[in-house]
């Protein structure tokens, strides 16, 4: 059932010039990124692996962010233009329509993960480093789109607004991204240590130098980035059930 | 005959607001039961909880004798026109059907067939390739009253079905319900045109603040209040 309503999202929300935009300021902003790291005096100064990381931020920041975008609307739509009703009148349960919209989502992360491919490989190139930052751009991608995906389910199913929906997602996502950004600054004391350690995108920064700039490639030695992107994802999976049968307590229409 | 619809002491509330307030009701197999009520009765509140997509406070509801939690049961059953009117404005009439065919699980050889005759039942033939946002409010109506009957139920619920449609449109909604209404579909209608409940429903329950104040043919309405017609027996009923 869950593939009818994924099908459904890929033909009205993905394939339309909306996402078409979305990858071309993607591909424009990875352009960006990659002339600026080759071209500008300072920049062209620092280290291959450097480059790469910070290609690799700006490739699983930018998707986070377009997917944080989409995923803020994809649910809410449904009860801002009223087809909500008739959708759950039919068989669909709440789990086929959660899992449906996922993929949808997960379909756009995959679509700016192949956008990004030729960068990464460019970007690579004469390094050895092209597979390693192909996959696990790919796996850190993938665990940060999923744990904020179901994040921003499960407050969509709280809200039915999307604006409620997109602002609040967009505080998380800074809000995460601001001590991601500078965490070397902000890593001198035992307590902001364990909040790097919990914080999902300085997780996946974390795991990118580790494999770009200190080559540790194996998935052994980037364990401890790993285990707590896992565990986000675990505890975004919680929240959502819990809004899920929340949702469902309260019924798919609130008030008159 | 048996009540393919039982409900039995029904209550809802918006805050300290009883919109539905201790509700019995029953309708009979291959009935069609007009229900009526002025704005904020509950009717439309009533029809939601029928359908499962607003959870009562309080009180029971079964469709063919399984309860309406049993959302696979339910769902075979009913067809439903529901008041809010959200259409997949992106999509072609026929596209949309498709899509809820899928998910009422129609075979996929009878899919093409099903479609066909639904959109010519509606009038929507010529049309089924252009995109609903395109559509006048009765087209996307007819089209709404396509995807209720995509699993050909037993029941139908329609809440507010001729809102907005001009005369013509208003004719052509009447004539397809009385068609299916001869075809053995039980009907349950929801609506403001006491003209078309009075000549269309083999019953009528009038619902005023929460509570169903009267229930009977048209005739026996008449007799218990002594009134000419259903408008007089109407805004009798609900005017104290």
């Amino acid at each position: 059932m869950f593939t009818h309503i994924w099908k459904k999202e890929i033909r009205g929300e993905l394939y339309t010039w909306k996402s078409l935009l979305w990858l071309l300021i993607s591909s424009l902003l990875f352009s960006v990124t990659c002339y600026l790291l080759l071209t500008n005096k300072e920049l062209s100064l620092l280290d291959q692996t450097e480059l790469l990381w910070l290609l690799g931020k700006v490739i699983i920041g930018v998707a986070l962010l377009i997917v944080i975008v989409d995923a803020s609307s994809i649910i809410t739509i449904e009860f801002e233009k009223e087809t909500a009703e008739s959708l759950f009148i039919s068989p669909v349960s709440l789990t086929d329509f959660i899992l449906g919209k996922l993929l949808a989502v997960l379909t756009l992360w995959l679509a700016i993960f192949v956008v990004s491919i030729p960068y990464i490989i460019v970007a690579s190139a004469g390094s050895n480093l092209a597979i390693p930052f192909l996959l696990y751009t790919m796996l850190l991608g993938t665990l940060g789109v999923l744990g904020f995906t179901l994040l921003v389910f499960a407050i969509s199913l709280f809200f039915r607004s999307s604006k409620n929906t997109l602002t609040t997602s967009l505080i998380i996502l800074l809000g995460l991204s601001i001590p991601a950004v500078f965490s070397t600054t902000l890593k001198n004391d035992v307590v902001s240590q364990i909040i790097s350690r919990a914080n999902p995108v300085d997780n996946i920064f974390s795991s990118l130098d580790n494999i770009l700039v200190d080559y540790q490639t194996s998935l052994i030695q980037n364990w401890q980035f790993i285990v707590p992107l896992v565990a986000f994802c675990l505890l975004a999976l919680i929240i959502l059930l819990f809004a899920m049968r929340r949702f469902q307590k309260h019924g798919v229409i609130q008030s008159e | 005959m048996s009540a393919i619809i039982s409900i039995k002491n029904l209550s809802k509330s918006y805050g300290s607001k009883k919109a539905v307030d201790g509700l019995n009701l029953e309708i009979q197999r291959g009935e069609f039961y007009g229900f009526l009520g002025p704005n904020g009765a509950g009717k439309t509140t009533t029809i939601r909880m029928i359908t499962g997509i607003l959870l009562g406070d309080e009180g029971e509801i079964a469709i063919d004798g399984g309860p309406i939690h049993d959302k696979k049961h339910v769902a075979k059953l009913l067809g439903v026109v529901p008041e809010s009117r959200g259409f997949y404005e992106w999509m072609t009439a026929i596209e949309y059907l498709y899509f809820f065919a899928d998910l009422y699980n129609v075979p996929k050889k009878n899919q093409e067939r099903l479609v066909t005759a639904l959109l010519s039942e509606v009038d929507l033939l010529k049309r089924k390739n252009s995109t609903i946002g395109t559509y006048s409010r009765g087209m996307k109506q007819r089209l709404g009253l396509a995807r209720a009957l995509i699993n050909d139920p037993k029941v139908l619920i329609l809440d507010e079905p001729t809102l907005g449609l001009d005369p013509q449109g208003q004719l052509m909604m009447q004539q397809l319900l009385k068609k299916l209404s001869a075809a053995g579909v039980t009907i349950f209608l929801s609506s403001h045109l006491l003209d078309e409940v009075s000549r269309l429903c083999s019953r009528i329950g009038i619902l005023h603040q929460g509570h169903l104040i009267a229930e009977g043919t048209v005739e026996e309405l008449k007799q218990k209040t002594n009134m000419k017609d259903l408008t007089e027996v109407f805004l009798h009923l609900t005017s104290e």
